[in-house]
């Protein structure tokens, strides 16, 4: 099939005596051949009703959903040629797992040697050869999952839509299980569209990410897009275990540059990080006088020690060293701000202690403080260390 | 979510309709009765169309009933009383019984626990008249027939199994952990019992408690063997309509709209609670 | 000095044994999390020691003096639970004020030591709220302040932040200590996530199978886990297990995988078929062919917060997860390709197969000396 198109797509509903929601608020997105898309936001934010409208199971308001350039607003589901994993499983309970799996293919009338291999490869894939012969009610919730995935990647359907497809999935086989499914829709290039709440999931899965927030589309970008380009505020410290450590500055006029400010969270100006920027740096009008920004950094991009080639440093004290056996986290407060700097290694930094931190001018993203429109991805170093 | 077409509104309307009408039916037809003339009332056919009268009210009232025979005394607002001491002692003697027994067999699982709790059930499937008759005999003995006493204590065979089975549910509803958190806090139990575990099953036990005084109220057969007429509830009383002369439809239709009121009123009263009852679970950890 | 003592507890309920013999000793003003699986008897260990529950067999010790003896109230302690056990019908500031009113203590001391707790958890401004109108981030404050006001010296907080969302207990994850050294309190933090275990406990404690399979400081659990399930345990991506040989020879131990010979540093032991684990971050992976290198296809790559994971097919069909940092990661276009990985010997742990124990360790878990 070709590209998938949402083009203004909008869903309200109508409650009786309660006023109407705008649960998905004129999105726009294009899932190409063979894509996998996660729709991404916390619960609420309108991502489950767009997949059940790409599905078919919710009217569009209004807008158009396309496959090919063929309308498929009011096709009903079964004419949409997808296949879908829910989040309540949906298994059919008297079937075997076997035959839950096999159930779409039998209905294509394939072959029985060919859907017999089939099914014996998604299963090893999923970790459930070993209870292809029981029954949904007998197993866990992670097992039932791992069915109910498996049943939907077995088919090779226009679109795979996937509904929070490892929620429940065991802790210790999330990791390998999401790098078989990724590597799995790769090579049979499946489409897929999947939504889930937890960004770690739609980070390791998908080549694209839609975040979504009250209905509204924020950002729809790739994993690395959306952490080292966030579009706005909102998504940079949405995105990210931990999130951009964001810093609320006033621009100020000074010298022959300009001159950021970090704000206590009272309004007031702390003098903890001030950053000078030379003209020519950044647009002058994004730096006029008094205009209220933000300014935000990775955790792991800032670097341990005090390098004033790089850009700032800030002094602060350790509050937390929390090594987590591949990476450190440290909380850091500076002045009246905790900052939190991760990095792979550990740190001989324990709680208490001083510590200086540099942040990297080019790793430094700048915000508008009222709107919260990203204005710039990277400061100019060069200039600036001179 | 489905959206919902006018058709199907329609039909629903009606089918409601039938079933409300259904169940509300003999409640209106006996509302009209009160207001109507024993001669009205047996008109061949009936009809909705009469001259309404307070007579029926007026004889329960004023406690003289006219018949062909003569004028009755009847106690009605007596009984009426009765019925009120009756149903509310039942009720307020089974809360302070049965809540702490509830509290007791939902929290603490103690040897013939589920087996004492049974047979507290039990009582409620025996045949009242099984009962009855030695029954009679003891309380002739200890003297306590035709006292409130006596058959406040009888009545707690349909009061205190309710209220304990009810409330006892309520109170396995309440996370364990909220009464933990509150012993840890340093409370003893009765004080956790009665600042935490009774507060929040209170709905609940609102809501057996509606349900018992219904129950003790509507009971007939207790009271007509165990009670003479000054202490007869309205139930028993009601046999006074059947004189001699013949059966006092008017009469016994009014007494019937008179003795629902109490109940309605409480029910009313209480169904802020009996809503939030179902909802408890929305409140819970 | 030891102030809480699990002396060999035991609690079972009906014919099902959910904690055998545990023993567990914490140090004043020690934070141990106790970590494992769910349904591992985390929970009822808790409330064995604060006392809503009473142990078959065994003792439990509070700063020298047995309590299995005591009630709930009589104990002392603060607790904090996972969904928070907030009293519905009692606003913020009387859920925080329970455990101070308990004591008896006059309306102006209850005022000012719920508002200075309050405002060490950024409350103040929901205390008159009730339970239902608060976030769960609120709750899970109020829940906290409660355990804390009275200025417990034992602390027991059974997975405070499970029903937090991702970043609201991310920020509790990176502000608890700081919040528990001003307490001064002996800690156990119940978690079923490794992560919050280590980074919270000063010590973990991991509750497996009802029993603690293993005691000891972060690090040393980590990078020298007493059996396979520990060793899965923690870790995200989880340990690579494959099975394998032990072979002793004059050097030594040594272990075999894909083909090539790996010395261990274990004590020599018999040859026994064997687990030997490889940490994921421990696997270099190299586009161009290494000195060593195992040649490999790398089938996915699938970010993992500031790292990435590598899916590895090495040629006899064995399926290894590698790791490597953000930067490392964007080298690996979509699809399948060729590279080399590179084990670090000093890095390989052997399990035995049957057992599950880890090979050449001097002691096997148990409770801590």
């Amino acid at each position: 099939m070709s590209n998938l198109v949402l083009d203004s797509v909008t869903k309200i509903y109508n409650v009786k005596r309660e006023p109407d929601v705008l649960a998905v608020d004129a999105v726009d997105m294009t899932v190409n051949d063979g894509e996998i898309v996660g729709l991404l936001g916390s619960s609420g934010c309108g991502k489950t009703s767009t997949l059940r409208m790409i599905a078919g199971f919710e009217e569009v308001t209004s807008g158009d959903i396309r496959a090919g350039g063929r309308v498929l607003n009011d096709l009903a589901p079964a004419a949409r040629d997808i296949a879908m994993a829910f989040e309540g499983y949906a298994l059919y309970p008297p079937l075997k797992i076997r035959d839950n799996i096999a159930f779409g293919l039998l209905r294509d009338r394939r072959p029985r040697a060919e859907v017999d291999a089939k099914v014996k490869e998604i299963a090893g894939l999923l970790d459930i050869e070993d209870i292809l012969d029981r029954y949904p009610p007998t197993l866990s919730g992670g097992q039932q999952q791992r069915t109910s995935l498996a049943r939907a990647l077995v088919r090779s359907a226009d679109v795979h839509l996937l509904d929070e497809p490892m929620s429940q999935l065991e802790p210790q086989l999330r990791a390998i299980l999401r790098a078989r499914i990724k590597d799995y829709l790769i090579q049979n290039k499946l489409t897929t569209i999947f939504v889930t709440h937890d960004q770690t999931e739609a980070l390791a899965l998908a080549d694209r990410i839609a975040v979504m927030n009250d209905g509204k589309l924020m950002q729809y970008a790739t994993g690395d897009d959306l952490k080292d380009r966030p579009a706005n505020l909102y998504v940079a410290s949405f995105i990210g275990e931990p999130p951009m450590n964001i810093f609320r500055t006033l621009s100020r006029s000074g010298g022959d540059g300009r001159r950021l400010e970090i704000q206590t969270p009272d309004g007031g100006s702390a003098s903890a990080l001030a950053l000078d920027l030379p003209v020519g740096t950044v647009a002058d009008n994004d730096l006029t006088d008094g205009r209220k920004l933000a300014l935000g950094i990775r955790p792991h991009q800032i670097r341990f020690g005090s390098f004033t080639a790089l850009g700032p440093v800030l002094s602060g004290k350790v509050t937390s060293n929390q090594w987590l056996g591949d990476q450190t986290h440290l909380g850091i407060e500076t002045g009246s701000q905790l900052v939190i700097a991760v990095t792979d290694g550990t740190v001989d930094a324990p709680a208490d202690s001083d510590i200086e931190i540099t942040l990297p001018l080019d790793a430094l993203h700048l915000f508008d403080g009222d709107s919260g429109e990203a204005l710039h991805h990277g400061l100019n170093k060069r200039d600036a260390a001179a | 979510m489905q959206r919902e077409t006018t058709r199907s509104r329609i039909v629903r309307g009606v089918l409601l309709a039938l079933v409300g009408l259904f169940f509300l039916f003999p409640i209106f037809w006996v509302f009209l009765m009160s207001f109507q003339t024993n001669q009205d009332i047996l008109r061949m056919p009936p009809s909705l169309f009469f001259t309404p009268t307070l007579d029926n009210y007026v004889a329960l009232i004023s406690g003289k009933l006219e018949t062909n025979a003569g004028t009755l005394e009847i106690k009605f607002m007596g009984n009426l009383l009765n019925s009120f001491i009756l149903a509310s002692c039942s009720v307020a003697l089974s809360i302070v019984l049965a809540i702490p027994a509830a509290y007791a067999f939902a929290r603490y699982k103690f040897r013939l626990g589920e087996d004492i709790a049974f047979t507290i059930l039990s009582f409620r499937f025996a045949p009242p008249l099984l009962v009855l008759v030695p029954l009679l005999s003891y309380f002739q003995m200890i003297g306590l027939v035709n006292t409130y006493i006596g058959l406040i204590w009888v009545y707690q065979l349909i009061t205190l199994p309710l209220i304990l089975w009810i409330t006892r549910g309520y109170f396995e509803d309440i996370s364990e952990d909220i009464e933990h958190a509150h012993r840890i806090d340093g409370h003893g139990w009765l004080k956790t019992f009665l600042k935490i575990a009774v507060p929040l099953a209170l709905p609940g036990i609102a809501a057996a408690a509606l349900l018992a005084f219904i129950f003790a109220w509507n009971n007939f057969v207790f009271a007509l063997i165990l009670a003479s007429a000054d202490k007869q509830p309205v139930t028993v009383g009601a046999l006074a309509f059947v004189t001699a002369s013949g059966i006092q439809y008017g009469q016994i239709a009014a007494a019937l709209i008179l003795s629902i009121i109490p109940t309605l009123i409480f029910a009313i009263a209480a169904q802020r609670y009996l809503v939030e009852g179902l909802s408890l679970g929305a409140v819970k950890g | 000095m030891t102030y809480l003592n699990l002396d060999h507890v035991t609690k079972r309920f009906k014919r099902e044994t959910v904690l055998d013999g545990v023993s567990l000793d914490v140090e004043r003003g020690e934070t141990v999390a106790i970590f494992g699986p769910s349904g591992a008897g985390k929970t009822v260990l808790l409330r064995l020691i604060a006392g809503v529950l009473d142990p078959d067999e065994g003792d439990v010790r509070i700063d020298g003096r047995s309590v299995v003896h005591e009630q709930p109230e009589e104990r002392g302690l603060g607790m904090a639970f996972q969904n928070f056990a907030l009293y519905p019908h009692m606003t913020a500031f009387d859920n925080i004020a329970s455990p101070l009113r308990a004591l008896g203590k006059s309306e102006t001391d209850v005022r000012q030591g719920v508002e200075r707790v309050a405002g060490l958890l950024q409350i103040d401004h929901v205390l008159t709220h009730l339970p239902k109108a608060l976030s769960n981030g609120q709750k899970q404050r109020t829940s906290l302040a409660r355990s804390l006001v009275r200025g417990p010296k034992l602390l027991l907080l059974d997975d405070p932040l499970r029903n937090v969302d991702a970043k609201l207990r991310y920020e509790m994850r990176i502000e608890l200590p700081r919040l528990l050294k001003q307490t001064d309190a002996t800690v156990l933090y119940v978690t079923q996530d490794y992560k919050e275990a280590m980074a919270l406990g000063d010590r973990i404690a991991v509750l497996d199978e009802n029993r603690f399979a293993q005691i000891d400081t972060p690090a040393t659990i980590y990078r020298h886990p007493a059996t396979t399930k520990v060793a899965r345990l923690l870790g995200d991506p989880t340990i690579n297990l494959k099975p394998t040989r032990l072979g002793v020879d004059g050097n030594g131990a040594s272990v075999e995988l894909f083909g090539q010979t790996f010395p261990l540093e274990v004590e020599p032991v018999d040859a026994v078929d064997c687990l030997v684990g490889i940490r994921p971050e421990h696997i270099k992976v190299s586009m161009t062919e290494t000195e060593n290198g195992q040649p490999a296809e790398l089938d996915a790559v699938t970010p993992l917060n500031v790292r990435s994971v590598l899916l590895l097919k090495t040629p006899d069909g064995g399926e290894f997860l590698a790791s490597c940092s953000e930067a490392e990661a964007a080298r690996f276009p979509r699809g399948h390709r060729q590279v080399w990985l590179t084990i670090a010997p000093e890095h390989l742990l052997a399990f035995d197969a049957e057992s599950g124990e880890r090979l050449g360790q001097r002691s096997a878990g148990g409770p801590a000396p």
